[in-house]
């Protein structure tokens, strides 16, 4: 058990740069100075062959944008690993953070990592000295274990603007007849980017009175967090190209596919009848979710090898298609029968008369409750986010799992909204249309009758 | 700030009716929200217990997380399902176990009225700190990266490097430390969140992705199960810390929980349950 962390950390450093800038100067001319001064002397015995390597030094990602960008003016953390060779004896370690880079040690993480795989913690005993751009860990005994050293930094700010973070590191032996220390070379730089527009305008309304007026109320705050809201919309927005992108390929496709189905449903021919029956009860029978689960682990298993996006559409589709299908059963059944009769009776073929008198009029009957299914395709396809596609629900999802607020399902709302309200509105007037021819002549009637009424 | 405060009340009251009416059920939260809304006035503090119902404490789980939660014919298991009714019994209180993803279990703890305090292997990190309270972490998380057997691409010789390539698909579990820990050292691979922890593995058994990538116990718990044919080529000890949620509003209930903690820690009730259940 390690000793517990504190909930609230606020011992961050704060410091004006022109003061960083100038402790750091003199801190290297010191190191220089000491450096030289002991290539002069010469006497002193030569260092151990051995030395520390390092074995990582890596930021913790903290953007909402995607999992792997770091991002100036936002907390972070620095974590970082070195190799400690058996009996050297490392009696001290300083880390220098980036220039401009604040950090907290409240919260600071010291572990030697050993055993075969470097699983064991060990927890050395050691004393912390710190300003604000370094800190020295004096360890009292001396490291002599073979491991590696794992040093966490908690409540880490990298410079509003970014850039590549260069950590410097160094450290001295027992054996040292100096205090010169070591370096440690080829320390790998952190890609810091500058923070986003919107984490920026976040954090800025985050310090707003009316912000915190706002999220003291604990319904507003879960749900309609104007911290969270702006820093979730563009990254539910790339979700929200997703979902349309799924659709938009999806739904084309399966309006020949449901045509197909419900010609075959309709066939004279028992088999031909059977095949379609069977695939549109078993699709309409069973939830898409399962669906969407069997595609993705049991086609892979089965030799059929389909990246995510196709395979997502795919499954949409051969849904889509078996309900569509139904629609257009009920839309051909609805024309009388007098129109193929009569069409039979002109000599049209059988063919002839499906394509040139039943098509038609029973598209135009449809056309509601197709767009009734464009709605439901396009809703259904948050439920791709359970295999790993990246669509709208996928992307607010990781946001409400990191940031524990509700806000980016509020955001993922908005962009089902923006397509669905739009739709039901079309769809309305799609039914007036057919449904209501003689309500519209008469609406015109009507319209007309006034307009007379208002020029007399 | 007090003016502000109760000017917005009425259009609180009304936004919550609103989301109400529209449906707006993002996770079982409005429901609760509604009574949050309701009796903002007066907090759960002042009330006699510091839990919901009197004698009893209700903690929320994901259990698709063995060797953490899991549920083993109906029954709840694993190492936080033993701590929380270690806990309950230190505190006197009869333990119950309630279902909620795990992406919704804090924000439940946050709106209130779902359960008293969040137990499922989350992970303290700033952005959970703003919303809950923390207890005393009670476990320290490693983190294990798998692939399938046979990838000859990826071996444990090459793993830290291999992994970190654009060629390279991580499936980790979204909001999860193994998602943290894909994106902290292998940023130049492409990361695929899954919600559900098993799913990452079948999607590496299925070829979707190349490597899983999440804590050490739970991938050798699942490698030694269902998914025998995928090994382990990397291990990192990276100290995330284990700890139960608890609401900011209740303050009595965190110290409680705290209290227990130390005290298991103390008999070695706490190391019993890790290694029994990490065997």
């Amino acid at each position: 058990m390690r000793t517990p962390i504190t909930s609230q950390s606020t011992g961050r450093a704060h410091a004006c740069p022109a003061a960083w800038a100038r402790t750091a100067r003199v801190a290297f001319a010191l190191m220089f100075t000491c450096l030289f001064g002991s290539l002069l002397a010469l006497a002193a015995p030569a260092a151990p062959a051995q030395a520390m390597e390092i074995v990582k030094c890596t930021g913790r990602p903290n953007s909402d944008k995607d999992q792997t960008t770091i991002q100036g003016g936002t907390q972070s953390r620095i974590t970082f690993e070195a190799t400690v060779d058996a009996g050297e004896g490392v009696e001290s370690l300083t880390i220098l953070v980036p220039e401009g880079t604040t950090y907290e040690t409240d919260d600071l993480a010291v572990t030697l990592l050993t055993g075969d795989d470097f699983m064991t913690r060990v927890d050395p005993s050691y004393t912390l000295e710190s300003d604000e751009r370094s800190l020295t860990l004096t360890f009292e005994p001396a490291l002599t274990e073979m491991g590696r050293l794992n040093i966490i930094i908690y409540g880490v700010y990298f410079p509003v603007a970014g850039g590549e973070m260069q950590v410097a590191a160094s450290y001295t032996l027992a054996g040292d007849a100096d205090n010169t220390g070591h370096a440690i070379a080829d320390i790998p730089v952190i890609s810091v980017e500058g923070i986003s527009g919107p984490e920026a305008l976040s954090q800025w309304l985050e310090e707003q009175a009316w912000v915190q007026a706002w999220n003291e109320n604990r319904f507003l705050h879960l749900f309609f967090d104007p911290t969270i809201l702006v820093t979730s919309f563009p990254v539910v927005l790339t979700g929200f190209f997703m979902s349309l992108g799924v659709v938009a390929v999806a739904f084309p496709l399966a309006i020949p596919l449901g045509l197909l189905l419900a010609l075959m449903r309709l066939s004279k021919i028992a088999v031909v009848r059977g095949i379609a029956t069977t695939y549109v009860n078993l699709v309409r029978g069973t939830p898409l979710f399962l669906q969407i689960y069997v595609a993705f682990f049991g086609l892979p298993l089965a030799g059929i090898d389909i990246p995510n996006f196709p395979l997502g559409v795919t499954v949409m589709c051969m849904n889509s298609g078996a309900y569509m299908c139904e629609i257009y059963r009920a839309g051909i059944l609805s024309i009388s029968k007098g129109q193929t009769e009569a069409a039979r009776s002109l000599g049209m073929t059988s063919l002839q008369t499906t394509l040139y008198v039943v098509l038609p009029q029973m598209f135009r009957l449809v056309i509601p409750n197709l767009t009734s299914e464009f709605i439901v395709l396009y809703k259904d396809t948050s439920l791709l986010a359970a295999v790993g596609v990246m669509e709208l629900v996928m992307y607010a999802r990781t946001i409400v799992a990191s940031t524990g607020s509700i806000t980016p399902y509020i955001v993922a709302a908005v962009f089902y909204l923006i397509i669905t309200l739009p739709l039901s509105k079309v769809t309305r007037h799609l039914e007036d249309r057919v449904h209501g021819g003689r309500r519209r002549r008469r609406a015109v009637a009507d319209a007309a009758e006034k307009g007379e009424v208002a020029h007399a | 700030m007090k003016n502000v405060k109760t000017m917005l009340k009425a259009p609180v009251a009304l936004a919550a009716t609103c989301a109400l009416a529209l449906g707006l059920t993002a996770c079982g939260g409005t429901a609760t929200s509604e009574g949050s809304a309701a009796t903002g006035s007066a907090p759960a503090a002042t009330s006699a217990s510091m839990t919901m119902n009197e004698g009893k404490i209700v903690f929320a789980t994901s259990p698709d997380y063995p060797p953490f939660e899991n549920l083993e014919d109906g029954e709840y298991v694993g190492l936080d399902m033993d701590l929380g009714r270690a806990i309950a019994e230190e505190l006197g209180l009869e333990c119950e176990y309630t279902n909620i993803d795990f992406d919704g279990i804090v924000p439940a703890i946050v709106a209130g009225g779902q359960a008293d305090a969040g137990l499922s292997g989350i992970s303290v990190t700033p952005e959970r700190e703003e919303e809950v309270d923390f207890s005393t972490p009670y476990y320290i998380d490693n983190q294990a990266v798998a692939v399938m057997s046979d990838n000859t691409e990826l071996t444990e010789e090459n793993a830290a490097e291999a992994l970190n390539s654009e060629a390279v698909t991580i499936a980790v579990q979204s909001g999860s430390t193994g998602a943290d820990f894909a994106g902290e050292n292998f940023p130049n691979a492409e990361i695929v969140t899954f919600p559900n922890f098993t799913d990452a593995f079948a999607a590496v058994q299925a070829g979707q992705a190349d490597a899983v990538c999440g804590n050490l116990a739970v991938v050798e718990q699942m490698l030694s199960g269902a998914y025998a044919d995928q090994h382990t080529i990397l291990t990192s000890a990276t100290g995330e810390e284990y700890a139960i949620a608890v609401s900011k509003d209740n303050p009595e209930l965190l110290e409680a929980i705290n209290d227990a903690i130390a005290t298991l820690d103390e008999n070695g009730t706490l190391e019993t349950i890790v290694a029994e259940n990490m065997g």
